[in-house]
């Protein structure tokens, strides 16, 4: 007891001394995010049949600094009993996650220790922490950036990459120089040109044709005016081995490439995007062994599908995941990348118009489709050529329509309509292509300054595969702190009898300020969790899952 | 004094010195919607109140909000308060951020924080995120957004704005 009560005493007077320690508990920022879990049987979903039926991921980060010029941050997570589940083995006990000082002035930002980091659009180089999907891929290690001037600076870094509390046995070494060469006179135009370089060293896998290094080069410029936008980058990534049946082999390596195009064109109530992209065998890992692991660890570069982020449960069902790997799984089924585009358009009718009546609407269409590249392949001597231009297989086309409308100041409708096709034989590398129709209708309705219900009805007809779904989902805010809502999605044409199984949840949340705790009850569907263009599987899984996400200082 | 004493005090410590010590708005490289390498510190509007709402195209209730203060913004304007909307878009959707806000008609400055450095040194850990900065002062933080709540902020915009003149 004694020696408790000394230690809160030095303690105290370590708070309330004004030297050095004062000044960085005085700038002391956390956030603290904890989702925990207890999974039950289920006679539907089935039985639990993991270690662990309570399990918990919690984050605690602590950020502070010393003036203007020196920062310092903490993580540490804890994964106890176990972690939930479908995150990676590797996430376990309690362990550092994130350690790092930076030095900062107007020229020079230095950080040593795990850094985040992004060259470009990603396509070469992205670190980044994602908790959903349970991906943290900082660096560890040296990064530097180097203001030259108002119109250069350099980026250099290197250093291992996290995984799990771990690190990935490779090396990471890069370096982005960016150039403005916009004309400081005329604001209306930019011109920006970035050159980036990536080396991946891994000694743990070795043959004779291939070195230790594999090395990315890419080249890249951004255009932009007052009404119109383009972007072009190009890759190269230097002779790699393909990984087939888990293993390498010394006559099947190859080089990789990627090719982006975007423009725009933009107008006062109206917004068109185009996007083309082109990637052949474009996938990097720090670790060669680490292909295609379904954690999504040690991804050295950022290749997402570039299809629209649906915000509704059933049009998450056929979710694209781009295909950048070359896989030769039989005859039938060879790929070796991705080829295809995306469209978008944003229309606003005016206020007062026809369509648009007193408070306007506004309409955003999508459309995507993405195919396999198209060339000669040798399925027995393990051997390619593609075409730039042309196209193979389809594996995914889609076309969307959202209008939204505010009726008047209590009630809004939002309507949208999706049509997919899902080529599962090629994305999943298993068997059946689908075809669907999603339809759904929201409203909201504001009952008060801070009460509304906002209902949600969706329904996705298919010939193909699980056929029909339905979903609902019903939430009520009564007031700014507290929401409540309930939810289901129900495969009711499943042709297994047993699978016709109605994925409810229950649940509310409670926020104020910065801090927010969730609760939930109910059935999580298994398949793919999707976010930012990637995914992980998930298990179908019934249970009781609460969140914290608060910050104590 | 008892060990209860010594935890309640260390808690008061704790207390005043986060309200007493003043967090300001981290200097930051984020880009413009051009792609322009920028200071944080510059989007401030220095001699009133800064709203930062950290967004991204596909979060529904991001949109809602800003929509919702977008309809009354020339109100809010007058109270001298800027609304700077940070977009956390990554690579697979920031294309998407400038036609959305054209085809929105939102007249918000606009930045790009692709990597998510900015959110990251505010320890957001969710979005919708609005932070109300006075001068460089952080004075209000809040998670998330419900129909309505614009209200809310707009109360706090004008007692916090009639309070500095």
């Amino acid at each position: 007891m004694k020696k408790k009560k000394i230690f809160y005493l030095l303690i105290l007077i370590f708070f309330n001394n004004s030297s050095l320690n004062s000044q960085i508990l005085n700038n002391l920022r956390s956030s603290y995010e904890s989702y925990s879990a207890y999974y039950i049987d289920d006679s539907k979903t089935g039985d639990f049949n993991y270690e662990d039926r309570f399990r918990s991921n919690n984050y605690l980060n602590l950020k502070s600094n010393i003036g203007a010029s020196w920062n310092f941050e903490l993580q540490i997570e804890s994964y106890l009993p176990s972690s939930l589940l479908n995150y990676s083995p590797d996430f376990k006990n309690t362990g550092i996650s994130t350690f790092n000082l930076e030095y900062i002035n107007d020229k020079i930002n230095l950080k040593l220790g795990n850094f985040y980091e992004q060259f470009g659009s990603g396509m070469i180089l992205r670190s980044w922490e994602d908790k959903d999907l349970g991906i943290n891929n900082s660096i560890r290690g040296l990064n530097f950036k180097y203001r030259i001037n108002d119109k250069i600076s350099l980026t250099s870094l290197f250093g291992q990459q996290k995984k799990g509390f771990k690190y990935s046995k490779g090396f990471i070494v890069g370096l982005d120089t960016e150039f403005d060469f916009s004309n400081e006179t005329n604001e209306n135009y930019t011109f920006i040109a970035g050159l980036s370089f990536v080396g991946r060293n891994d000694d743990q896998t070795s043959g004779t044709t291939y070195h230790n290094t594999t090395n990315l080069y890419s080249a890249r410029i951004d255009f932009s005016s007052l009404s119109f936008y383009s972007n072009i980058e190009i890759i190269n990534k230097s002779k790699d081995p393909v990984m087939q049946f888990g293993d390498f082999y010394d006559d099947f390596v190859e080089e990789g490439a990627a090719f982006f195009f975007n423009s725009g064109f933009i107008k006062n109530g109206i917004g068109v995007d185009f996007t083309f992209r082109r990637l052949e065998n474009m996938a990097l890992f720090s670790e060669r062994n680490a292909f295609g692991n379904s954690y999504n660890q040690s991804i050295v570069n950022y290749l997402p599908a570039l299809t629209k982020q649906h915000d509704y449960s059933l049009a998450n069902i056929y979710v694209y995941q781009s295909q950048p790997n070359v896989s030769f799984v039989d005859p039938n089924l060879i790929k070796t990348g991705e080829t295809g585009m995306q469209l978008d358009i944003y229309y606003f009718l005016k206020e007062k118009s026809f369509f648009g009546g007193q408070y306007g609407m506004n309409l955003a269409l999508n459309a995507s489709i993405w195919n396999n590249l198209d060339g000669n392949f040798d399925f027995v001597n393990k051997n390619y050529t593609t075409n730039f231009f042309g196209k193979g297989e389809k594996y995914f086309s889609e076309i969307s329509l959202e209008i939204r409308k505010k009726w008047s100041s209590k009630l809004d409708n939002t309507i949208f309509y999706l049509n997919q096709f899902y080529n599962k034989k090629y994305i999943e590398e298993k068997f059946g292509k689908i075809n669907s129709n999603i339809f759904v209708i929201e409203t909201t309705y504001k009952l008060n300054k801070n009460k509304s219900l906002k209902l949600e009805l969706q329904h996705l007809s298919t010939k193909d595969d699980n056929k029909n779904w339905s979903a609902f989902g019903l939430e009520y805010n009564l007031s700014s702190a507290i929401s409540l809502y309930v939810s289901d999605l129900y495969n009711y044409q499943n042709p297994k009898q047993d699978k016709k199984i109605h994925y409810y949840n229950v649940g509310g949340s409670y926020s104020k300020g910065i801090n927010r705790y969730t609760v939930n009850y109910g059935r999580q569907r298994g398949g793919l969790v999707c976010t930012g263009g990637i995914c992980r599987y998930v298990p179908e899984s019934t249970g009781l899952s609460f969140s914290i996400t608060t910050s104590f200082f | 004094m008892n060990l209860n004493h010594i935890k309640l005090t260390i808690i008061i410590v704790f207390f005043t010195q986060s309200i007493l010590s003043q967090k300001n708005i981290p200097s930051i490289y984020v880009k413009t919607i051009e792609g322009k390498s920028i200071n944080s510190i510059s989007t401030l509007n220095k001699n009133g109140l800064t709203i930062y709402s950290f967004w991204a195209t596909w979060c529904v209730p991001c949109i809602n909000e800003l929509d919702a203060i977008h309809n009354e913004f020339d109100k809010w304007k007058e109270h001298n308060v800027k609304l700077v909307a940070v977009s956390t878009d990554d690579a697979r959707t920031k294309r998407r951020v400038r036609p959305l806000i054209m085809g929105k008609k939102w007249n918000f400055e606009v930045l790009i924080d692709e990597n998510q450095n900015f959110k990251r040194s505010l320890n957001i850990n969710g979005i919708p995120y609005t932070i109300v900065t006075d001068g460089e002062k952080i004075i209000y933080r809040k998670i998330g957004y419900k129909p309505g709540e614009e209200k809310d902020l707009y109360e706090f915009v004008l007692k916090n704005s009639i309070n500095k003149n």
